[in-house]
């Protein structure tokens, strides 16, 4: 019964953690992405008015 | 012109309009007797426990119904800008999402009234001696998700994705209504007494003041398009 | 500016996330009747917690949003909305998997998991919905109509079935129960730091999010200016 409650218990931890991690790298991938479309639209306007 | 002539003339103008052209309640009201018949074959139709799950495969029918109603109540506007003009008219916001509301009311009463008495045919449910219960049930629970279907109905006329949409945002929102509906249309078709179960009858009273309440409020601001 | 604020909380957070899990692992004893899996409370609690407190804020910012205008409270909003949503998905999960063990089932209808998971619902509804619109004026302004009326039916849905299902256990925190001292002191200290440890996390993840989202603006708003 002990050995079965920490089984879950660690289950229902890794559960937390997992879903909280998930997030923060769904979070940083966001990130990275709008960073760089960031640049590109920049860059796609600076050369719109050179030219 | 005070809010209620106002609304009451949105509600008059589109119930004309579907008065001639029935679209919202041929779809709507075919597509009820169809759940209805495809839930016939889910459940043993015939037995008496059909009583006890017939509030919830009702309202799980008007739900459905409702979103089809819900939707053409604000997109039957679109074309030839009439939306526009109703914005652009004297008439105030809430009038119009109110109006807009007691015209949804309306029709899916009539939707409601089709299906409960196909239900009792198909489920050999007999409804009639608590007619009135119910139709008191069914006018408070209507009038919540009408409000919630004229209000959100306005909010996502524009977008492209309208039909799949607007479920996905009110479907959550009905929730408590639809459990107390649920709830009270099982408590009168079981003929037991309402009295002892009063609270869904306040979470019914709280949400239809709660929802009329913040569209009443929240129109003007958010109406403009 | 932000970066250090985010790397601040981030630091705080971790350092106090880090005490908390020595205690809760090393040092507080077992609870009684329940063994070694009660410990799950210590995050069971505290993620609903930053979760209620997360839509309220977002209630907040979208009648700011409504009153003022300015779309960064929208933006605001939105990202407590998204980070709620997912400590709002921890308790679910964590709670669901403590019931296994203590009651046998994965789910009940109770009024708190029932209020939680319709919480949920609206506001990840709120979230596709979003996704879904383009012009950042309308998608606010349905997001704070949204917000509002999914605040106000969260509180219809507890209050309707807390009167009509209830086997989920009653308060035992000191402030819910009115200074009756159900749970141990020092376990209930343990958790109301957790709760911070969990709302210092939420705060940081809120505020990368809503950096992206002032982000996307800029993006849109150099697009549309260059008519891209």
């Amino acid at each position: 019964m002990e050995a079965r409650n920490f089984t879950f218990m660690f289950y229902g931890f890794l559960a937390a953690w997992l879903i909280v991690l998930v997030y923060i790298v769904s979070l940083a991938r966001r990130g990275a992405r709008l960073t760089k479309e960031l640049e590109d639209v920049k860059q796609l306007v600076a050369s719109g008015q050179k030219s | 012109m005070s809010l209620f002539s106002q609304a009451f003339a949105v509600a008059r103008k589109d119930l004309a309009v579907e008065l001639r052209t029935k679209e919202s309640l041929n779809a709507a009201g075919s597509f009820a007797i169809v759940i209805l018949v495809i839930f016939s074959f889910a459940f043993d139709s015939f037995s008496d426990e059909m009583k006890e799950y017939g509030g919830g495969l009702l309202w799980l029918v008007f739900a459905f119904a409702g979103a089809l109603v819900f939707n053409r109540g604000f997109a039957r506007e679109l074309p030839n800008e009439c939306l526009d003009t109703l914005l652009a008219s004297p008439l105030s916001g809430a009038a119009l999402v109110i109006g807009k509301a007691f015209a949804n009311f309306t029709m899916l009463l009539v939707v409601e009234l089709v299906s409960l008495v196909v239900f009792g045919i198909f489920y050999n449910v007999d409804w009639l001696g608590q007619a009135g219960w119910l139709g008191a049930v069914f006018a408070l629970a209507t009038w919540g998700v009408s409000i919630l279907g004229a209000v959100f109905g306005a909010l996502t006329v524009n977008l492209r994705l309208r039909e799949l949409m607007l479920p996905v945002v009110i479907y959550p929102l009905m929730i408590p209504i639809l459990i107390a509906a649920i709830e009270l249309t099982n408590i009168v078709l079981t003929r037991r007494s309402i009295s002892e179960d009063m609270q869904w009858v306040k979470v019914l009273v709280a949400s239809d003041i709660g929802f009329t309440g913040l569209a009443w409020l929240l129109a003007d601001t958010i109406l403009v398009s | 500016m932000r970066e250090k604020l985010v790397v601040a909380f981030v630091a705080l957070g971790a350092i106090l996330l880090a005490y908390n899990l020595y205690q809760i692992f090393l040092v507080l004893p077992d609870e009684a009747a329940q063994g070694y899996i009660y410990r799950i409370i210590y995050f069971h609690v505290p993620a609903a917690m930053v979760a209620m407190l997360g839509f309220f804020a977002a209630l907040v910012c979208s009648v700011w949003y409504l009153a003022g205008g300015d779309l960064r409270f929208d933006s605001f909003a939105a990202s407590i909305v998204e980070v709620s949503v997912v400590f709002a998905t921890v308790n679910l999960v964590t709670g669901s998997i403590w019931a296994r063990v203590e009651w046998g089932i994965w789910w009940t209808w109770d009024y708190r998991l029932t209020s939680q998971l319709v919480c949920v619902l609206i506001f990840a509804g709120y979230l596709i919905m979003r996704r879904a619109i383009d012009e950042p004026t309308q998608r606010a302004r349905l997001s704070a109509a949204l917000t509002i009326f999914g605040c106000f039916d969260a509180v219809i849905v507890w209050k309707s079935i807390e009167w009509f299902r209830n086997n989920h256990p009653g308060p035992v925190l000191s402030f819910r129960t009115g200074g009756e001292q159900r749970m141990d002191p020092a376990m209930e200290h343990q958790l109301f730091l957790n709760a911070l440890a969990l709302l210092i996390m939420a705060v940081a993840l809120t505020l990368v999010r809503a950096r992206q989202e002032s982000t996307a603006r800029e993006i849109d708003s150099l697009r549309r200016a260059a008519h891209v």
